[in-house]
């Protein structure tokens, strides 16, 4: 997977959460993820399909999920209800769609979401293809964007 | 007046509602769906005004919803705004050709999608 796929991924998060919601943000140092099924508390996926395959799962701790859907719903939430997964939903959607802008060697269609909670889920991300993490450091708590993409042929 | 605010998200549809109360519209003049194939259903029986319409849902994506409602002559010049995180070229060509009027990438702060939609109203 190419280092430049990532970028794009790097900027409609922090497009997102930066400049759209006014958070504090602080991108750390992308790494491969060897362990990509030992994620948050909850993860929202989304598959892309097209002239790529691959996958996008923006990951939260519990607290930040709740504390992060609040600050885009303009709506407190106090526990990990329907809302709140719905949200993490669609930050995911928002990051991937807007990273397609700036993935100029493919068309690619998104999926739509799917959120899992918990600590016991098996992620099945595409073989044969490294997970790219950038985690994320914010006011509102830890999250991570993880990406794999396979390389055009 | 009557805008339907179709997304197949509950989150969105509370922000855009938010945004539309906030700048004066009565919540009667609302009306929500969560995927084309409810909205399609309710834009044969009322007499909608003004569209916002996500592309990404179930059952009836956004993109083939506009291209439904464009058949029905009432629908003929009725505005669409399509509000999505496809902030693709192709995408957004895609769905002009479909019949949308307008085209907006979220994430949109309130305040900005308002001036984008007072002008139809």
């Amino acid at each position: 997977m190419k280092v430049q796929y990532i970028n794009p991924f790097l900027q409609a998060t922090t497009g997102l959460f930066k400049d759209y919601l006014g958070m504090e943000i602080i991108a750390e140092k992308p790494y491969i993820n060897t362990e990509p099924n030992r994620l948050g508390d909850v993860s929202a996926i989304i598959g892309l399909a097209g002239e790529t395959t691959g996958a996008v799962v923006l990951s939260f701790t519990h607290d930040s999920a709740i504390a992060i859907v609040s600050e885009f719903a303009g709506k407190k939430y106090a526990a990990l209800g329907s809302e709140v997964i719905d949200g993490v939903g669609e930050l995911v959607n928002i990051i991937a769609g807007n990273a397609k802008k700036d993935l100029h060697e493919f068309k690619i269609m998104i999926s739509l979401p799917g959120v899992v909670t918990g600590s016991d889920y098996r992620i099945h991300w595409p073989e044969g293809i490294p997970v790219v993490c950038i985690p994320f450091k914010s006011n509102f708590g830890n999250f991570s964007v993880n990406v794999s993409m396979r390389d055009i042929a | 007046m009557r805008i339907l605010i179709v997304d197949d998200s509950a989150v969105m549809r509370r922000i855009h509602k938010n945004t539309l109360l906030e700048n004066g519209i009565d919540e009667s003049s609302l009306i929500e769906a969560k995927d084309g194939e409810e909205a399609l259903k309710i834009a044969v029986e009322e007499e909608i005004t003004l569209f916002l319409v996500d592309w990404n849902m179930p059952k009836l994506n956004g993109v083939n919803f506009v291209k439904e409602v464009r058949k029905y002559q009432k629908y003929s010049k009725t505005p669409m705004i399509m509000i999505t995180s496809e902030a693709a070229k192709y995408n957004v060509i895609e769905a002009i050709q479909a019949g949308v009027t307008n085209y907006v990438v979220k994430p949109i702060q309130g305040n900005v999608l308002w001036e984008k939609i007072r002008k139809y109203l």
